[in-house]
Protein backbone atom coordinates (compact mmCIF):
# COMPACT_ATOMS: atom_id res chain seq x y z
CA UNK A 1 0.00 0.00 0.00
CA UNK A 2 1.00 3.88 -1.09
CA UNK A 3 1.98 5.28 2.10
CA UNK A 4 -0.58 8.08 1.33
CA UNK A 5 -3.30 5.49 0.85
CA UNK A 6 -2.76 4.93 4.71
CA UNK A 7 -4.50 8.62 5.08
CA UNK A 8 -7.63 8.03 3.33
CA UNK A 9 -11.05 7.65 4.04
CA UNK A 10 -12.81 6.31 0.79
CA UNK A 11 -15.23 3.87 2.04
CA UNK A 12 -15.81 4.93 5.52
CA UNK A 13 -17.92 6.69 7.53
CA UNK A 14 -17.47 9.81 9.94
CA UNK A 15 -19.85 11.38 11.70
CA UNK A 16 -18.27 15.13 13.05
CA UNK A 17 -20.47 16.91 15.93
CA UNK A 18 -19.72 21.17 15.70
CA UNK A 19 -18.71 20.73 11.99
CA UNK A 20 -18.75 23.86 10.46
CA UNK A 21 -17.28 26.73 12.48
CA UNK A 22 -14.54 27.60 14.14
CA UNK A 23 -11.69 24.34 14.03
CA UNK A 24 -14.33 22.31 13.04
CA UNK A 25 -14.67 23.56 10.06
CA UNK A 26 -11.72 22.78 8.85
CA UNK A 27 -11.78 18.96 9.87
CA UNK A 28 -15.36 18.64 8.02
CA UNK A 29 -13.06 20.08 4.70
CA UNK A 30 -10.29 17.57 6.24
CA UNK A 31 -12.60 14.17 6.45
CA UNK A 32 -14.33 15.73 3.20
CA UNK A 33 -11.19 15.97 1.18
CA UNK A 34 -10.06 12.37 2.06
CA UNK A 35 -12.95 10.48 0.75
CA UNK A 36 -15.32 9.76 3.87
CA UNK A 37 -19.10 10.15 3.79
CA UNK A 38 -19.43 12.80 6.35
CA UNK A 39 -22.29 13.34 8.58
CA UNK A 40 -22.12 16.68 9.76
CA UNK A 41 -23.99 16.99 12.78
CA UNK A 42 -25.26 20.75 14.02
CA UNK A 43 -27.82 22.57 16.09
CA UNK A 44 -28.81 24.17 12.71
CA UNK A 45 -29.27 22.14 9.90
CA UNK A 46 -30.33 25.20 8.08
CA UNK A 47 -27.45 26.86 8.81
CA UNK A 48 -24.66 24.18 7.98
CA UNK A 49 -26.49 23.37 4.80
CA UNK A 50 -24.57 26.18 3.13
CA UNK A 51 -21.35 24.96 4.20
CA UNK A 52 -22.20 21.22 3.30
CA UNK A 53 -23.39 22.98 -0.45
CA UNK A 54 -20.31 24.45 -0.50
CA UNK A 55 -18.18 21.00 0.70
CA UNK A 56 -20.75 18.95 -2.14
CA UNK A 57 -19.36 21.90 -5.08
CA UNK A 58 -16.03 20.72 -4.00
CA UNK A 59 -16.72 17.29 -4.48
CA UNK A 60 -17.24 16.02 -1.13
CA UNK A 61 -20.08 14.02 0.16
CA UNK A 62 -21.43 15.47 3.12
CA UNK A 63 -24.76 15.40 4.81
CA UNK A 64 -26.09 17.75 7.61
CA UNK A 65 -28.30 16.74 10.28
CA UNK A 66 -29.35 17.59 13.65
CA UNK A 67 -27.70 18.12 16.77
CA UNK A 68 -28.31 19.97 19.64
CA UNK A 69 -25.74 18.65 22.74
CA UNK A 70 -28.24 20.51 25.32
CA UNK A 71 -30.76 17.41 24.33
CA UNK A 72 -29.61 13.69 25.01
CA UNK A 73 -32.90 12.52 22.47
CA UNK A 74 -31.14 14.42 20.07
CA UNK A 75 -27.75 13.01 20.61
CA UNK A 76 -28.91 9.92 20.69
CA UNK A 77 -31.01 10.12 17.77
CA UNK A 78 -27.94 11.37 15.90
CA UNK A 79 -26.06 8.45 16.22
CA UNK A 80 -29.30 6.21 15.76
CA UNK A 81 -29.71 8.05 12.22
CA UNK A 82 -26.34 7.62 10.83
CA UNK A 83 -26.00 3.65 11.78
CA UNK A 84 -29.54 3.24 10.36
CA UNK A 85 -28.50 4.94 7.02
CA UNK A 86 -24.70 3.53 6.78
CA UNK A 87 -24.57 0.16 9.13
CA UNK A 88 -21.50 1.61 10.87
CA UNK A 89 -19.89 4.58 12.12
CA UNK A 90 -16.13 4.31 11.37
CA UNK A 91 -14.75 8.09 12.64
CA UNK A 92 -16.23 10.24 14.92
CA UNK A 93 -14.85 13.38 15.13
CA UNK A 94 -16.59 15.93 18.40
CA UNK A 95 -15.57 19.34 18.75
CA UNK A 96 -18.83 20.92 19.31
CA UNK A 97 -19.07 22.68 22.79
CA UNK A 98 -21.30 25.50 23.81
CA UNK A 99 -20.79 28.63 25.81
CA UNK A 100 -22.25 27.95 29.55
CA UNK A 101 -25.29 30.33 29.97
CA UNK A 102 -24.33 32.50 33.00
CA UNK A 103 -23.11 35.92 34.55
CA UNK A 104 -20.20 35.55 36.55
CA UNK A 105 -16.64 36.01 35.34
CA UNK A 106 -13.32 34.30 35.73
CA UNK A 107 -13.07 32.80 39.11
CA UNK A 108 -16.29 33.98 40.35
CA UNK A 109 -18.24 32.13 37.22
CA UNK A 110 -22.04 31.46 38.91
CA UNK A 111 -23.42 28.22 39.36
CA UNK A 112 -25.40 28.20 36.00
CA UNK A 113 -22.47 28.67 33.94
CA UNK A 114 -20.76 26.05 35.95
CA UNK A 115 -23.74 23.66 35.90
CA UNK A 116 -24.00 24.29 32.37
CA UNK A 117 -20.39 23.41 31.59
CA UNK A 118 -20.81 20.28 33.31
CA UNK A 119 -23.80 19.08 32.47
CA UNK A 120 -23.44 19.80 28.26
CA UNK A 121 -19.54 19.91 27.92
CA UNK A 122 -18.38 17.42 30.13
CA UNK A 123 -21.37 15.28 30.67
CA UNK A 124 -22.98 15.34 27.26
CA UNK A 125 -19.25 14.60 25.42
CA UNK A 126 -18.89 11.87 27.26
CA UNK A 127 -21.97 10.45 26.93
CA UNK A 128 -21.86 10.95 23.05
CA UNK A 129 -18.37 9.45 22.62
CA UNK A 130 -18.84 6.71 24.73
CA UNK A 131 -22.52 5.29 22.87
CA UNK A 132 -20.43 5.79 19.66
CA UNK A 133 -18.31 3.84 21.11
CA UNK A 134 -20.53 1.06 21.76
CA UNK A 135 -21.46 1.13 18.22
CA UNK A 136 -17.77 1.04 17.01
CA UNK A 137 -17.17 -2.05 19.64
CA UNK A 138 -19.80 -3.86 17.57
CA UNK A 139 -18.35 -3.21 14.36
CA UNK A 140 -14.36 -4.05 15.71
CA UNK A 141 -13.16 -1.23 14.11
CA UNK A 142 -13.17 2.85 14.43
CA UNK A 143 -11.53 5.94 15.36
CA UNK A 144 -12.61 8.18 17.76
CA UNK A 145 -10.81 12.06 17.67
CA UNK A 146 -12.11 14.31 20.34
CA UNK A 147 -10.91 17.95 21.89
CA UNK A 148 -8.88 18.92 24.49
CA UNK A 149 -7.50 21.95 24.28
CA UNK A 150 -4.30 22.95 25.49
CA UNK A 151 -5.68 24.54 28.21
CA UNK A 152 -6.78 21.47 29.44
CA UNK A 153 -2.73 20.91 29.34
CA UNK A 154 -1.14 24.09 31.39
CA UNK A 155 -2.95 26.67 33.59
CA UNK A 156 -3.63 30.08 31.92
CA UNK A 157 -1.09 32.80 31.20
CA UNK A 158 -2.91 35.91 32.76
CA UNK A 159 -0.24 37.81 30.82
CA UNK A 160 -1.33 36.75 27.77
CA UNK A 161 -4.61 39.26 28.12
CA UNK A 162 -2.19 42.14 29.50
CA UNK A 163 -3.55 45.45 27.63
CA UNK A 164 -7.12 43.71 26.89
CA UNK A 165 -8.27 43.79 30.50
CA UNK A 166 -11.84 42.25 29.44
CA UNK A 167 -10.08 39.44 28.72
CA UNK A 168 -7.83 38.75 31.31
CA UNK A 169 -11.08 39.56 33.92
CA UNK A 170 -12.23 35.84 32.61
CA UNK A 171 -8.67 34.16 32.88
CA UNK A 172 -9.15 32.51 35.89
CA UNK A 173 -12.56 30.17 35.09
CA UNK A 174 -12.70 26.91 36.46
CA UNK A 175 -14.48 24.98 34.30
CA UNK A 176 -12.77 24.84 30.99
CA UNK A 177 -9.29 24.09 32.72
CA UNK A 178 -11.02 21.09 34.72
CA UNK A 179 -13.36 19.85 32.04
CA UNK A 180 -10.48 19.56 29.49
CA UNK A 181 -8.17 17.99 31.53
CA UNK A 182 -10.67 15.11 32.19
CA UNK A 183 -11.25 14.23 28.58
CA UNK A 184 -7.23 14.17 28.61
CA UNK A 185 -7.00 10.92 31.57
CA UNK A 186 -10.50 9.27 29.94
CA UNK A 187 -9.20 9.59 26.75
CA UNK A 188 -6.38 7.24 28.16
CA UNK A 189 -8.62 4.66 30.07
CA UNK A 190 -10.76 4.65 26.98
CA UNK A 191 -8.15 3.46 24.96
CA UNK A 192 -7.20 0.61 27.61
CA UNK A 193 -10.65 -0.24 27.25
CA UNK A 194 -11.38 0.22 23.60
CA UNK A 195 -8.19 -1.01 22.39
CA UNK A 196 -8.99 -4.82 22.92
CA UNK A 197 -12.25 -4.27 20.46
CA UNK A 198 -9.97 -2.68 17.77
CA UNK A 199 -11.05 0.62 18.83
CA UNK A 200 -8.87 3.56 18.85
CA UNK A 201 -9.40 7.37 20.72
CA UNK A 202 -6.93 10.38 20.44
CA UNK A 203 -7.58 13.93 21.22
CA UNK A 204 -6.16 17.06 19.77
CA UNK A 205 -5.17 19.84 21.69
CA UNK A 206 -5.77 22.92 19.50
CA UNK A 207 -4.12 26.20 21.03
CA UNK A 208 -5.54 29.30 20.46
CA UNK A 209 -7.45 29.96 16.61
CA UNK A 210 -6.96 33.48 15.03
CA UNK A 211 -10.22 34.72 13.84
CA UNK A 212 -11.60 38.81 12.55
CA UNK A 213 -12.08 39.40 16.08
CA UNK A 214 -9.22 38.82 17.82
CA UNK A 215 -7.54 41.75 19.49
CA UNK A 216 -4.31 42.55 18.19
CA UNK A 217 -2.86 43.28 21.75
CA UNK A 218 -3.53 39.57 22.17
CA UNK A 219 -2.91 38.14 19.20
CA UNK A 220 0.83 39.53 19.98
CA UNK A 221 1.32 38.76 23.82
CA UNK A 222 -0.06 35.04 23.20
CA UNK A 223 2.08 34.43 19.66
CA UNK A 224 4.93 35.09 21.85
CA UNK A 225 4.33 32.37 23.92
CA UNK A 226 4.40 29.91 21.11
CA UNK A 227 7.29 28.63 19.45
CA UNK A 228 6.05 29.36 16.09
CA UNK A 229 5.29 32.40 16.91
CA UNK A 230 1.73 32.99 15.58
CA UNK A 231 -2.11 31.60 16.10
CA UNK A 232 -3.51 28.99 14.33
CA UNK A 233 -5.17 29.15 11.56
CA UNK A 234 -7.77 27.31 10.27
CA UNK A 235 -5.69 24.82 8.22
CA UNK A 236 -3.58 23.89 11.08
CA UNK A 237 -5.66 21.15 12.88
CA UNK A 238 -6.57 19.37 9.60
CA UNK A 239 -3.33 17.08 9.43
CA UNK A 240 -3.65 16.06 12.57
CA UNK A 241 -7.05 15.19 12.45
CA UNK A 242 -7.09 13.05 9.33
CA UNK A 243 -3.94 11.39 10.80
CA UNK A 244 -5.54 10.66 14.02
CA UNK A 245 -8.52 9.39 11.90
CA UNK A 246 -7.29 7.51 9.17
CA UNK A 247 -4.85 4.24 9.18
CA UNK A 248 -2.12 6.57 9.65
CA UNK A 249 -2.47 6.32 12.87
CA UNK A 250 -3.35 2.82 13.52
CA UNK A 251 -0.79 2.39 16.09
CA UNK A 252 -1.38 5.62 17.84
CA UNK A 253 -4.47 5.25 21.09
CA UNK A 254 -4.98 7.16 24.02
CA UNK A 255 -3.08 10.42 23.21
CA UNK A 256 -3.80 13.75 23.59
CA UNK A 257 -1.90 15.52 20.82
CA UNK A 258 -0.89 19.27 21.51
CA UNK A 259 -2.04 21.07 18.37
CA UNK A 260 -0.68 24.86 19.70
CA UNK A 261 2.56 25.56 18.11
CA UNK A 262 4.65 24.92 20.54
CA UNK A 263 2.66 27.04 23.33
CA UNK A 264 2.55 23.66 25.97
CA UNK A 265 6.21 22.86 25.68
CA UNK A 266 8.18 25.84 26.99
CA UNK B 1 14.33 27.70 61.70
CA UNK B 2 15.28 24.15 61.44
CA UNK B 3 13.71 22.53 57.96
CA UNK B 4 12.11 20.38 60.55
CA UNK B 5 9.95 23.58 61.52
CA UNK B 6 8.76 23.71 58.35
CA UNK B 7 6.93 20.55 58.01
CA UNK B 8 5.11 21.54 61.28
CA UNK B 9 1.64 22.38 60.67
CA UNK B 10 1.48 23.91 64.73
CA UNK B 11 -1.83 26.38 64.50
CA UNK B 12 -2.94 25.66 61.61
CA UNK B 13 -6.78 24.91 60.63
CA UNK B 14 -7.55 22.17 57.88
CA UNK B 15 -10.44 20.52 56.61
CA UNK B 16 -10.33 17.52 54.55
CA UNK B 17 -13.65 16.73 52.22
CA UNK B 18 -14.56 12.85 51.97
CA UNK B 19 -12.18 11.11 54.46
CA UNK B 20 -14.40 7.86 54.66
CA UNK B 21 -12.66 7.04 51.16
CA UNK B 22 -9.45 6.12 50.37
CA UNK B 23 -6.26 7.83 51.34
CA UNK B 24 -8.97 10.60 53.19
CA UNK B 25 -8.48 9.24 57.29
CA UNK B 26 -4.34 8.81 56.58
CA UNK B 27 -4.25 12.66 55.41
CA UNK B 28 -6.18 13.74 58.04
CA UNK B 29 -4.29 11.78 60.82
CA UNK B 30 -1.19 13.49 59.09
CA UNK B 31 -2.39 16.65 59.19
CA UNK B 32 -3.37 16.57 62.63
CA UNK B 33 0.00 14.38 63.76
CA UNK B 34 2.17 16.95 62.29
CA UNK B 35 0.18 19.81 64.74
CA UNK B 36 -2.80 20.52 62.47
CA UNK B 37 -6.50 20.73 64.28
CA UNK B 38 -8.50 19.06 61.54
CA UNK B 39 -12.24 19.20 60.26
CA UNK B 40 -14.12 16.55 58.81
CA UNK B 41 -16.56 17.38 56.21
CA UNK B 42 -18.68 14.96 53.92
CA UNK B 43 -22.06 14.06 52.72
CA UNK B 44 -22.20 10.68 54.90
CA UNK B 45 -22.50 11.94 58.80
CA UNK B 46 -22.04 8.56 60.12
CA UNK B 47 -18.92 7.89 57.72
CA UNK B 48 -17.55 11.53 59.19
CA UNK B 49 -18.08 9.98 62.36
CA UNK B 50 -16.43 6.43 62.03
CA UNK B 51 -13.55 8.54 60.27
CA UNK B 52 -13.25 11.14 63.43
CA UNK B 53 -13.38 7.33 65.97
CA UNK B 54 -10.63 6.58 63.85
CA UNK B 55 -8.50 9.33 64.15
CA UNK B 56 -9.49 9.49 68.21
CA UNK B 57 -8.65 5.86 68.34
CA UNK B 58 -5.01 7.07 66.69
CA UNK B 59 -4.70 9.53 69.40
CA UNK B 60 -5.23 11.95 66.85
CA UNK B 61 -8.61 13.48 67.27
CA UNK B 62 -10.37 15.53 64.48
CA UNK B 63 -11.52 19.19 65.78
CA UNK B 64 -14.95 18.33 64.80
CA UNK B 65 -16.94 16.87 61.94
CA UNK B 66 -19.17 18.52 59.55
CA UNK B 67 -21.89 17.44 57.20
CA UNK B 68 -21.69 18.99 53.64
CA UNK B 69 -23.30 17.91 50.51
CA UNK B 70 -21.47 18.88 47.71
CA UNK B 71 -23.13 20.40 44.61
CA UNK B 72 -24.69 23.94 45.02
CA UNK B 73 -23.49 27.48 45.64
CA UNK B 74 -25.75 27.65 48.43
CA UNK B 75 -24.27 24.53 50.46
CA UNK B 76 -20.34 25.91 48.95
CA UNK B 77 -21.51 28.88 50.88
CA UNK B 78 -22.76 27.23 53.72
CA UNK B 79 -19.62 25.78 54.27
CA UNK B 80 -17.75 29.01 53.65
CA UNK B 81 -19.44 30.04 56.41
CA UNK B 82 -18.90 27.52 59.01
CA UNK B 83 -15.28 27.66 58.24
CA UNK B 84 -15.13 31.22 59.04
CA UNK B 85 -17.66 30.98 62.52
CA UNK B 86 -17.02 27.60 63.10
CA UNK B 87 -13.49 26.79 62.72
CA UNK B 88 -12.15 30.55 62.39
CA UNK B 89 -10.45 30.50 59.71
CA UNK B 90 -8.34 27.46 57.34
CA UNK B 91 -5.09 26.94 56.30
CA UNK B 92 -5.46 23.90 54.38
CA UNK B 93 -8.42 22.55 52.46
CA UNK B 94 -7.97 18.96 51.22
CA UNK B 95 -10.32 17.09 48.62
CA UNK B 96 -10.92 13.71 48.46
CA UNK B 97 -13.98 13.38 46.00
CA UNK B 98 -12.12 11.82 43.17
CA UNK B 99 -13.13 8.58 44.75
CA UNK B 100 -16.47 8.39 44.46
CA UNK B 101 -17.74 6.85 40.94
CA UNK B 102 -19.57 4.72 39.44
CA UNK B 103 -19.42 0.86 38.41
CA UNK B 104 -19.51 -0.34 34.90
CA UNK B 105 -18.31 1.98 31.46
CA UNK B 106 -22.25 2.24 30.15
CA UNK B 107 -24.38 4.41 31.60
CA UNK B 108 -27.24 6.95 30.89
CA UNK B 109 -26.53 10.64 30.26
CA UNK B 110 -28.60 11.31 33.40
CA UNK B 111 -26.40 9.22 35.46
CA UNK B 112 -23.05 10.68 33.81
CA UNK B 113 -24.55 14.57 34.99
CA UNK B 114 -25.05 13.54 38.36
CA UNK B 115 -22.04 11.94 38.86
CA UNK B 116 -20.24 15.36 37.30
CA UNK B 117 -22.63 17.63 39.04
CA UNK B 118 -21.38 15.78 42.36
CA UNK B 119 -17.89 15.72 41.44
CA UNK B 120 -17.06 18.52 39.35
CA UNK B 121 -19.15 20.93 39.61
CA UNK B 122 -19.35 20.49 43.33
CA UNK B 123 -15.74 20.75 43.03
CA UNK B 124 -15.49 23.86 41.82
CA UNK B 125 -17.73 25.50 43.58
CA UNK B 126 -16.75 24.40 46.65
CA UNK B 127 -12.53 25.60 45.51
CA UNK B 128 -13.85 28.98 44.55
CA UNK B 129 -15.56 29.53 48.22
CA UNK B 130 -12.97 28.40 50.22
CA UNK B 131 -10.15 29.57 47.68
CA UNK B 132 -11.63 32.90 48.33
CA UNK B 133 -11.08 32.89 52.10
CA UNK B 134 -7.82 31.86 51.79
CA UNK B 135 -7.04 34.49 49.25
CA UNK B 136 -8.21 37.46 51.21
CA UNK B 137 -5.83 36.26 54.10
CA UNK B 138 -3.00 35.59 51.72
CA UNK B 139 -2.06 32.14 52.73
CA UNK B 140 -3.32 29.03 52.44
CA UNK B 141 -2.67 25.46 50.39
CA UNK B 142 -5.24 23.36 48.70
CA UNK B 143 -4.77 19.82 48.04
CA UNK B 144 -6.60 17.28 45.62
CA UNK B 145 -6.37 13.92 46.12
CA UNK B 146 -6.46 12.10 42.91
CA UNK B 147 -4.82 8.29 42.05
CA UNK B 148 -3.12 7.12 39.30
CA UNK B 149 -5.65 6.69 36.32
CA UNK B 150 -5.15 10.52 36.05
CA UNK B 151 -2.05 10.24 35.14
CA UNK B 152 -2.17 6.87 33.02
CA UNK B 153 -5.16 4.73 31.62
CA UNK B 154 -5.73 1.46 33.64
CA UNK B 155 -4.24 -1.44 32.13
CA UNK B 156 -6.60 -4.42 31.64
CA UNK B 157 -4.02 -6.78 32.21
CA UNK B 158 -4.03 -6.02 35.98
CA UNK B 159 -7.71 -7.22 36.11
CA UNK B 160 -7.47 -10.89 34.45
CA UNK B 161 -8.31 -12.51 37.62
CA UNK B 162 -10.57 -9.75 39.11
CA UNK B 163 -13.62 -8.86 36.98
CA UNK B 164 -15.24 -6.70 39.87
CA UNK B 165 -12.07 -4.53 39.88
CA UNK B 166 -12.18 -4.14 36.40
CA UNK B 167 -16.06 -3.07 36.38
CA UNK B 168 -15.03 -0.07 39.04
CA UNK B 169 -11.80 1.38 37.72
CA UNK B 170 -13.68 1.16 34.05
CA UNK B 171 -16.46 2.90 35.01
CA UNK B 172 -16.62 5.70 32.27
CA UNK B 173 -16.86 8.51 34.70
CA UNK B 174 -13.32 7.09 36.67
CA UNK B 175 -10.41 8.87 34.78
CA UNK B 176 -12.45 11.87 33.79
CA UNK B 177 -13.05 12.76 37.40
CA UNK B 178 -9.51 11.88 38.94
CA UNK B 179 -7.97 13.35 35.88
CA UNK B 180 -10.26 16.77 36.14
CA UNK B 181 -8.13 17.62 38.68
CA UNK B 182 -4.81 17.96 37.20
CA UNK B 183 -4.76 20.36 35.18
CA UNK B 184 -7.49 22.02 37.53
CA UNK B 185 -4.47 22.05 40.17
CA UNK B 186 -2.63 24.37 37.78
CA UNK B 187 -5.71 26.77 36.64
CA UNK B 188 -6.53 26.91 40.42
CA UNK B 189 -2.69 27.46 41.29
CA UNK B 190 -3.08 30.49 38.80
CA UNK B 191 -5.89 32.88 40.87
CA UNK B 192 -4.65 31.78 44.36
CA UNK B 193 -0.80 32.35 43.45
CA UNK B 194 -1.86 35.90 43.00
CA UNK B 195 -2.75 36.22 46.61
CA UNK B 196 0.32 33.51 47.98
CA UNK B 197 -1.80 30.43 48.27
CA UNK B 198 -0.69 26.90 46.66
CA UNK B 199 -2.90 24.52 44.88
CA UNK B 200 -1.43 21.07 43.91
CA UNK B 201 -2.63 17.24 43.55
CA UNK B 202 -1.43 13.76 44.80
CA UNK B 203 -1.64 10.82 42.34
CA UNK B 204 -1.48 7.96 44.73
CA UNK B 205 -0.70 4.39 43.79
CA UNK B 206 -3.74 2.08 45.42
CA UNK B 207 -2.97 1.68 49.18
CA UNK B 208 -2.36 -1.61 50.72
CA UNK B 209 -4.81 -3.80 51.63
CA UNK B 210 -7.54 -1.95 49.03
CA UNK B 211 -7.41 -4.23 45.85
CA UNK B 212 -7.27 -8.10 45.45
CA UNK B 213 -4.05 -9.53 45.43
CA UNK B 214 -3.98 -10.35 41.68
CA UNK B 215 -4.33 -6.82 41.08
CA UNK B 216 -1.80 -5.92 44.02
CA UNK B 217 0.60 -8.73 42.57
CA UNK B 218 0.38 -7.46 38.43
CA UNK B 219 0.36 -3.53 39.94
CA UNK B 220 3.88 -4.05 42.29
CA UNK B 221 5.14 -5.98 38.96
CA UNK B 222 4.55 -2.94 36.79
CA UNK B 223 6.49 -0.65 39.82
CA UNK B 224 9.80 0.68 41.02
CA UNK B 225 9.33 -0.14 44.42
CA UNK B 226 7.98 -3.43 45.50
CA UNK B 227 5.04 -2.59 47.58
CA UNK B 228 2.04 -0.65 47.60
CA UNK B 229 1.62 2.77 48.66
CA UNK B 230 1.31 2.52 53.19
CA UNK B 231 -0.37 5.20 55.29
CA UNK B 232 2.86 6.52 56.23
CA UNK B 233 3.61 7.22 52.37
CA UNK B 234 0.24 9.05 52.38
CA UNK B 235 0.98 11.03 55.29
CA UNK B 236 3.85 12.17 54.34
CA UNK B 237 3.46 14.13 50.50
CA UNK B 238 0.07 15.53 52.49
CA UNK B 239 2.01 16.86 55.19
CA UNK B 240 4.66 18.21 52.79
CA UNK B 241 1.99 19.82 50.17
CA UNK B 242 0.06 21.56 53.32
CA UNK B 243 3.28 22.68 55.22
CA UNK B 244 5.48 25.47 54.43
CA UNK B 245 8.07 22.96 53.13
CA UNK B 246 6.62 23.35 50.10
CA UNK B 247 5.82 27.17 49.98
CA UNK B 248 7.26 27.04 46.37
CA UNK B 249 5.24 24.68 44.75
CA UNK B 250 2.06 24.50 43.44
CA UNK B 251 0.43 23.55 40.51
CA UNK B 252 1.75 20.31 40.36
CA UNK B 253 0.16 16.78 40.36
CA UNK B 254 2.82 14.20 42.30
CA UNK B 255 2.55 10.80 41.58
CA UNK B 256 2.83 8.88 45.06
CA UNK B 257 2.83 5.41 43.42
CA UNK B 258 5.93 3.47 43.86
CA UNK B 259 6.80 4.71 40.64
CA UNK B 260 4.53 2.82 38.27
CA UNK B 261 3.91 5.57 36.19
CA UNK B 262 7.35 6.42 35.97
CA UNK B 263 8.01 3.90 33.19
Amino acid sequence: MNTFDLFSLKGKVALITGGRAMYGKGCTVALADAGAKVYLASHSVEAAQDYVNELRANGGDVEAIAFNQRDVKSIDAMVREVVEKEGRIDVFVHCSRIIPKGTGIGWFQDEAQLTDDVNVNSAASLYMTHIVGEQMIKQGSGSIVTFGSMMGLVGVEKHNYDGEPGMGDGAYGHAYALCKSGLTAWVRNAASYYGRYGVRINAVCPGGLESDRTPPIFKKNYSDHTQIGRLANGDDIKGPLLFLASDASAYLTGLSIPVDGGYTCM
Amino acid sequence: MSVLDRFSLKGKKALVYAPQFEFGTDVASGLAEAGAQVWLCGEDKAALDAAAAEMAAAGVPAAGVHEYHQGTEEAAQALAAFVKSEMGGLDVYVDNGAQQHMTGWVHSYEEICRSFERAQLGLMLTVKNLGTILAEQGSGSVIFLTDYTALVGCDVHNYKDCPEEFEKDFSVDNSYIKGSYVNYARQAAGYLGEANCRCNAIAFGPKAGTKPESFNEAFIKHSHIRHLASAEDVKGIAVFLASDASAFITGTTIPVDGGYTAK
